[in-house]
């Protein structure tokens, strides 16, 4: 509890839209903000990433991350918001933690997020199979027009 | 240098799924490792968002078949964070039975397999011999061998009845004097500790950077459990140790696991004691789901199973995204992997427990200087351990 | 025709294919050959080569990054070949019907003459499901 409190005075300023309710705490920050928040979770607090989910909403695109602290349960998520659907692009943060790969890979192949400083940006699951691709594709069209 | 890349997969003989590795090899050692996957890939989490939470219950079930608990367990904690819905305890308790019992046929079967791998039939059948009871106790409880179909949104579907819990306790106890029987021949081969001490090593740091779960990160020393940490269910009710080993090599991740099943079946006593007495109701009835976000977690028999779902208040989700432990573990083998000779090469990508169904292999090997038989990666493990035992032997 | 297919039903072997499918069923294979059922002892024996292979045991909804391989291996068997689909994805395709990245016709990807329905079927299922094919190959 100590340690969120803590968090959430040094980033007053960073970050906005907190949700905070039984040890998950959600917010947005800005892509310019992005790593020195990132970088303070896993040097400082020793936090874990677990995953990052991406996501796309008929506004924008978005990448919610998911930082595990072990040691209290705490789930810390930042959320970083593309308005730009045609081409999206972040900030990467591999050169932080190298587990963070794969899953920056899989939501490059699934919502077209392009990583900035990523090594090796090609797409994991469906990649170079044509047929999957557009069949993917007309499936994310399908969601948009859902919401 | 002379460099060879060594393709393995998507069609292996001997492992059950798909998968497609790359080894690049100078002479006998490893030097690169390359991983491509998505030959399972079925769009689980897309087909998710078509469907109501209790349909998508059986649809993460069949991620995968041999942790057919843990992913419903997490999508449950996930649809329970959204609106801090409560559970009665005798569901907690039978939600926390049924999750143990899997861990113990998970290590089990892992156990055989790692036999297999280097050479050692009999521990394999061993093993899945006693295996067999455990799935036996599941079927008594809900009907099924595997894909039980037990969790339910604020509780479970089925009830384990009062009567039949003796026998299961009996069954428990006759599964517990053969394990420790293997766990006593296991621990005393040299063999097998010549064979697997030092082999495959993941230093604490690899397991750090690369957010390495379970048991492959509590053999490096890490001492992360989600059932410790996030107690769901009746975690926080019984009484059990985390098993943390130091070394990280493949020799350590066996006897992680195999200390490990003691503890869940130390876990499973306790949940069936409680049973006898407790006669609550099973299910709460829940009547809608909130708009908002969740994250459920669930430690299962390979780590820490994730799941994030987001609702809008109808009962389908909008976005279901699944994490499964292999994902983050199967990584780490480009650390464990390099600069080990080859022959060890096979036991160290089995030593994480891959399973890449969750996640998302014909043996070929194109060798340009040599014969392609020489390069059977099943084949120079075994050849290894049959040195070792020629030693051991005195032969 | 006949004569080879009487000759294959004394011992068959087989080739576990998994084509995208969820581990359950091929563990259950897997287990038909442990003490418990010991599928040896009928004289049907699990190869490692589709090239030795009688019948072809197929698990799992196909798709679209598998089938070109799994239609590959079929063509590089011995004919003839069977292929007996196991457990309701090669049937019924599951639950993962409404998913863009399965084949939408299996059959067009690899002929499977038998289906063992089920999630997973039991090893007595599949036991019961060979001693049919040695049935029918006897004539």
């Amino acid at each position: 509890m100590d340690k969120k409190e803590k968090f959430l005075q040094k980033f007053e300023s960073k970050i906005e839209k907190i949700i905070d309710k039984h040890e998950r705490l959600y917010f947005n920050v800005k892509n310019e903000d992005f790593l020195e928040v990132v970088n303070h979770l896993i040097n400082d607090l020793g936090c874990r990433l677990s995953t990052a989910t991406g996501m796309e909403t008929y506004h924008h695109v978005e990448v919610l991350y998911h930082f595990s602290h072990d040691e209290s349960g705490q789930y810390f998520c930042p959320r970083v918001i593309m308005p730009d659907k045609n081409n999206p692009t972040m900030n990467s943060i591999t050169q932080l933690v190298i587990g963070a790969e794969w899953i920056e890979r899989e939501i490059h192949d699934f919502w077209g997020v392009n990583f900035i400083g990523h090594p090796r940006l090609e797409p994991l699951m469906i990649g170079d199979h044509p047929k999957g691709a557009e069949r993917k594709n007309q499936f994310r069209f399908k969601r948009v027009e859902h919401e | 240098m002379n460099k060879n890349v060594i393709p393995v997969g998507p069609f292996h003989p001997l492992l059950e799924e798909a998968e497609y590795f790359t080894l690049t090899v100078d002479g006998e050692t490893v030097v690169d490792i390359e991983l491509d996957i998505g030959w399972m890939h079925r769009g689980h989490e897309f087909i998710s968002e078509q469907k109501t939470f209790t349909q998508s219950i059986f649809l993460v079930e069949r991620i995968c078949g041999i942790c057919s608990t843990s992913h419903p367990l997490a999508l449950v904690h996930a649809i329970e964070d959204v609106d801090n819905i409560e559970i009665p305890e005798r569901a907690a308790y039978i939600r926390t039975l049924i999750g143990e019992l899997e861990r113990i046929h998970s290590h089990l079967l892992w156990l055989g397999l790692a036999g297999h791998f280097i050479g050692y039939d009999t521990v394999w059948m061993w093993a899945w011999k006693y295996r067999e009871p455990v799935l036996e106790m599941f079927e008594v409880i809900s009907g099924n061998r595997n894909h039980y179909g037990m969790m339910r949104v604020g509780g479970v579907s089925k009830d384990v009845e009062p009567a039949k819990i003796s026998e299961l306790a009996k069954n428990l106890d006759m599964i517990q004097t053969k394990l420790e029987m293997i766990a006593k021949a296991v621990n005393d081969d040299p063999v097998l500790k010549s064979r697997l001490k030092g082999v495959g090593v993941l230093t604490k740091q690899a397991a750090i950077d690369f957010c390495a779960v379970g048991p492959t990160s509590r053999a490096s020393g890490i001492p992360a459990d989600v059932r410790k940490t996030d107690p769901k269910d009746a975690y926080g009710m019984v009484d059990f140790k985390v098993i943390v080993l130091q070394n990280g090599d493949v020799y350590d991740k066996l006897v992680l696991r195999v200390l490990e099943t003691f503890e869940s079946i130390k876990i499973v006593k306790q949940c069936l004691d409680k049973l006898a007495e407790n006669n609550s109701p099973i299910l709460n009835d829940i009547k809608e789901i909130k708009p908002g976000e969740g994250i459920g977690r669930y430690e299962a028999p390979r780590g820490e199973v994730f799941h994030y779902v987001r609702t809008d208040g109808t009962n389908r989700p909008i976005r279901h995204k699944v994490r499964a432990p292999s994902y983050v573990n199967i990584p780490t083998f480009q650390a464990s992997c390099k600069g080990i000779p080859i022959a060890d090469a096979l036991i160290t990508l089995a030593a994480v427990d891959p399973c890449y169904c969750c996640t998302e292999r014909s043996l070929k090997f194109i060798d340009i200087n040599h014969d392609p038989l020489k390069y059977d990666l099943l084949k120079i493990s075994r050849e290894k351990t049959e040195s070792f035992r020629r030693q051991i032997n005195g032969l | 025709m006949g004569w080879y297919n009487k000759r294959l039903a004394k011992s068959i072997w087989v080739f576990h294919m998994s084509a995208s499918p969820c581990n359950n069923c091929d563990i259950e294979i897997l287990d038909l050959l442990t003490p418990k059922y010991d599928i040896e002892r009928l004289g049907i024996k699990l190869v490692g080569s589709v090239r030795h292979a009688d019948v072809i045991l197929l698990s799992g909804v196909i798709n679209q990054k598998v089938a070109p391989r799994v239609k590959k291996i079929y063509e590089q068997a011995a004919k003839p070949c069977f292929v007996v689909g196991v457990g309701t994805c090669p049937s019924g395709g599951c639950c993962f019907n409404d998913s863009y990245n399965i084949v939408e016709k299996r059959e067009d990807v690899i002929p499977i003459d038998m289906y063992i329905p089920g999630c997973p079927p039991k090893p007595e299922a599949m036991i019961e499901g060979v001693a049919k094919l040695i049935g029918v190959l006897n004539g």
